[in-house]
């Protein structure tokens, strides 16, 4: 099978899991949430009134009815209207995701520059005392829940120290007539430390130690041992040789961690109020807005899967082995 | 064969029927239904003391945790519960009786209405519609005292407890709050209100709240409108002890039963400097009718029509009198710029960048960003701007609770727009800057029974148990001492309304068993029997 069948393959089981994903969500939904019209009765709203709202929203229609419309919408680019806000979705998701992504990209940066340069590290030092340390640390920083330690960073640097804002992604009041007015600052930047950091760390364990797992397997094959014979020298063996062929996991954990970045870390979004597209997942759960809990999953599951097929094709780049095995058909 | 049968037949027959002439039913198992400890904890451990008090009576209660809009549903839609404690928040116009007194209506028993527990009494139904109609205040309240002295007696609904609302401010910052009922110290006079100490001059509050949208057609949250009423002039606004006070209205009168003359304000300018004009007041009337805004339709159903006498003379003609109009439609419906929306055809269609945000009111509008920030600026040409001492208003909108609480402490913001939680409470009080106010609420929580199932139908029986219900317990243990146990659906904080001379279940299980002596029930076996007949 060559790269293009391969690619043409994967794009068609994308479409596939697409499908069944947005199935699933217009349902999941519709059975964990409560109705979200129940709670325009303690508003004091007549029956009447209320059959009013549920029409406006086509809540009124059978659920199958509600799917296809949900379905066909969907396909014509349309998300739906948010019943919190009243407002279509789209744009609320899009204006999140910016702030969102504003966060995880730096986060992500930063971990998946810095975790795979201390893997390598690690395993050269293999057996010291630096390694245990390494691992211990890596381990930690991976279990410490991220609303912990950004309370924590809270509680430190911005209230004792008080050297760090401790909400939002400006200090207000403040004009920005466009987004890119918003992040070009170092008003921003200094709001963004916080935040960031409690993500990269959270993020950082993961790539370190996966790099280090597999710098250690690589080097136990049998090339290596040709590149030593050949007499290169233990650095150029380690970068040149070892670490490009222990990249591979990497960039896989990587292009997941990116898809699901989209969806922000909620928790850290709650806790330093940043306006990303997770905490208004979580409002969007509380106050039973389907269509912007469905419009932020549809986001998220859709860069998910975007992020992994770029993986796969990136990967084929990387290690041509992977479409050829797929290939003895 | 046969009369093995038969025999096999008749015996279980005959000690059913023994059974039953020997004593009467024992009171099944009720299910309680309450808010889960997530929701409101409050609710949650209220329901285990009431079922722990009910246990000494026989009465065996099964407490149902039930997610909040779930609750919601079952109670007033599905009215599928035996006894549900569920709660009314005190919004503003809700400081009139009218609301409350409602859920007591046997008009309101219907599926979706007001009134689930299936309440219905004559008189009171006799007494609602007479007070819906008179003007003459004292007249007013001796009807909806009797409708207090009666609800309360016959108790179909147990008003557990009244709680307070427990608000923050920086005291090195700004003075002058003052608390309204139901509406904390973020009251629609804080523009007026309050006096800065430092150069500092703008008030900065903190909230995890924020409006759903600032669509004055669409918006159905509290903090849409408690955002919006400070840029729109109203013709009425209500003082802190709930008085209508003339505002965009020079003056109003009832000239017969159904009219109302208006005079409005000369001078008056909307915030794109036109003049606001008896067109734009009849307009912003008529355009609510038009449009059909369900939530706003309690206002404005009673009106008919408005009528423009002169420049600046306004009749509003009612289908039905309705005593309460002034109070409470002319307080909430905002005056719009008829030039500015008179083009607008759907009013919920507005995408957010295109509702118009221009009104007349003392504040003026500056920016809404959903999440993040939102502020008001004061508009030096309004009537009232003397009065005014602050430059502005900007909110800062955080994730959660714990975020405004730090706001607080951090003096990012100068007081916060929503209730403490009841952790933040002691904290914010160990701070130096903070001054914690306690505000009483006209709001209420309730127990209400479903009158359509035994025994609640039993007036008797709930006289009794209401002599169960340790209320004291609710302030003292779940409160913290911050509210007041329950009596009647208007509360004392509402202290023209409230009945205070309403009868008083004091807390005594002694007393309880006594009544439900008398009233033919009896305890066998640990569990209260029904009386037999």
């Amino acid at each position: 099978m060559g790269k293009g069948k391969f690619i043409t393959r994967r794009i068609l089981q994308m479409l596939l899991s697409y499908f069944i994903i947005l199935t699933m969500l217009f349902f999941v939904f519709r059975l964990a949430l409560p109705d979200p019209t129940a709670a325009l009765v303690m508003e004091g709203l007549s029956a009447e009134e209320q059959a009013m709202v549920r029409a406006r929203f086509g809540l009124d229609q059978p659920l199958l009815g509600q799917y296809f419309t949900y379905l066909t919408n969907f396909v014509q680019g349309e998300l739906g209207l948010s019943f919190h806000y009243r407002a279509p979705v789209f744009p609320i998701i899009l204006d999140r995701l910016y702030n969102t992504l504003a966060l995880m990209i730096p986060a992500i940066i930063v971990s998946y520059l810095l975790g795979p340069l201390l893997g390598v590290f690690l395993s050269w030092k293999r057996g010291s005392r630096s390694e245990f340390a390494g691992i211990i640390g890596g381990l930690v920083l991976r279990s410490a829940p991220l609303f912990w330690t950004g309370m924590i960073f809270i509680m430190v640097f911005g209230i004792w120290f008080n050297i760090f804002p401790t909400s939002g992604m400006r200090t207000l009041p403040y004009e920005a007539a466009y987004f890119f007015d918003k992040i070009f600052t170092l008003d921003y930047l200094w709001h963004l430390f916080l935040p960031m950091m409690t993500i990269a760390i959270y993020y950082l364990g993961l790539p370190m130690l996966i790099m280090r797992n597999t710098m250690l397997e690589v080097m136990g094959e049998d090339f290596i041992e040709l590149c030593q014979a050949k007499g290169l020298s233990e650095r150029r063996i380690m970068y040149h040789h070892v670490a490009r062929n222990a990249l591979l996991p990497v960039v896989t954990q990587a292009a997941i961690t990116i898809g699901l970045a989209v969806g922000g870390q909620v928790v850290v979004e709650v806790v330093f109020s940043w306006p990303g597209l997770g905490r208004e997942i979580v409002q969007a759960v509380r106050t039973s807005d389907f269509p912007m809990a469905q419009g932020s999953f549809m986001m998220m599951s859709g860069l998910v899967l975007i992020m992994n097929f770029l993986a796969d094709v990136i990967y084929s780049y990387l290690d041509p082995r992977v479409v050829y095995k797929g290939g003895k058909e | 064969m046969s009369r093995k049968i038969l025999i096999l037949l008749i015996l279980p027959m005959l000690v059913l029927g023994l059974s039953l002439t020997a004593g009467a039913e024992p009171l099944p198992e009720f299910e309680l239904m309450t808010t889960t400890e997530g929701y409101d904890p409050i609710r949650y451990e209220a329901a285990f003391l009431i079922e722990e008090n009910f246990a000494e009576l026989g009465i065996q209660v099964d407490v149902q945790p039930t997610e909040f809009s779930t609750l919601i549903d079952n109670f007033y839609n599905e009215q599928d519960f035996d006894v549900a404690i569920v709660g009314w928040s005190g919004r503003v116009e809700r400081l009139d009786p009218q609301h409350f007194l409602g859920t007591l209506h046997s008009g309101q028993t219907d599926p979706g209405g007001n009134n689930p527990g299936g309440y219905a009494n004559e008189r009171v139904d006799e007494l609602f519609a007479q007070q819906e109609v008179e003007f003459d205040m004292e007249r007013r309240q001796e009807m909806v005292y009797e409708i207090q002295e009666i609800s309360v007696s016959e108790q179909p609904v147990n008003v557990l407890f009244y709680r307070d609302e427990v608000l923050a401010f920086n005291r090195n910052k700004f003075e002058g709050f003052q608390p309204m009922a139901g509406e904390g110290i973020y009251t629609e006079w804080l523009p007026f209100d309050v006096t800065p100490l430092t150069d500092d001059r703008m008030v900065t509050i903190g909230t995890s709240q924020e409006p759903d949208n600032i669509n004055p057609l669409d918006s159905t949250t509290v903090w849409g409108w408690k955002f919006m009423r400070l840029y729109y002039d109203k013709l009425v606004r209500l003082t802190p002890d709930v008085e209508p006070e003339p505002w965009a209205a020079e003056s109003f009168e009832a000239i017969d039963e159904d009219t109302i003359e208006v005079v409005l304000r000369e001078g008056m300018y909307f915030h794109d400097g036109e003049p606001v004009t008896v067109e734009d007041v009849k307009f912003s009337y008529d355009y609510y009718m038009d449009q059909d805004f369900a939530y706003f339709r309690p206002f404005y159903q009673p009106l008919d029509y408005v009528e423009i006498v002169d420049d600046s003379t306004l009749h509003f003609h009612l289908e039905v009198p309705v005593s309460n109009f002034i109070t409470v439609t002319m307080s909430q419906i905002p005056i719009l710029p008829e030039h500015l929306w008179a083009d607008i055809e759907v009013a919920q269609d507005l995408a957010p960048d295109e509702i118009p945000t221009v009104g007349s009111g003392p504040m003026k509008f500056e920016t809404f960003d959903s999440g993040e920030y939102k502020s008001l600026s004061t508009f030096e040409d309004h009537f009232a701007a003397d009065d005014i001492d602050i430059d502005g208003i900007d909110y800062i909108i955080y994730a959660d609770a714990e975020g405004v609480f730090t706001g607080l402490i951090t003096e990012e913001v100068d007081m916060n727009a929503w209730r403490l939680e009841p952790g933040h409470i002691e904290p914010a009080e160990a701070e130096d800057h903070l001054e914690v106010v306690s505000v009483p609420d006209h709001g209420y929580y309730h127990m209400t029974y479903n009158l359509r199932i035994e025994p609640f139908d039993d007036v008797n029986f709930r006289r009794a148990i209401a002599h169960a219900i340790p209320k004291d317990t609710f302030v003292d243990v779940l409160l913290d001492g911050l509210g007041e146990p329950g009596t009647s659906v208007i509360s004392p904080a509402n202290p023209f309304w409230h009945n205070p001379d309403v009868e008083r279940f004091e807390y005594d299980l002694d007393r309880a068993r006594e009544l439900l002596e008398e009233a033919g029930y009896y305890i066998e076996d640990g569990v209260l029997h029904f009386p037999e007949n």
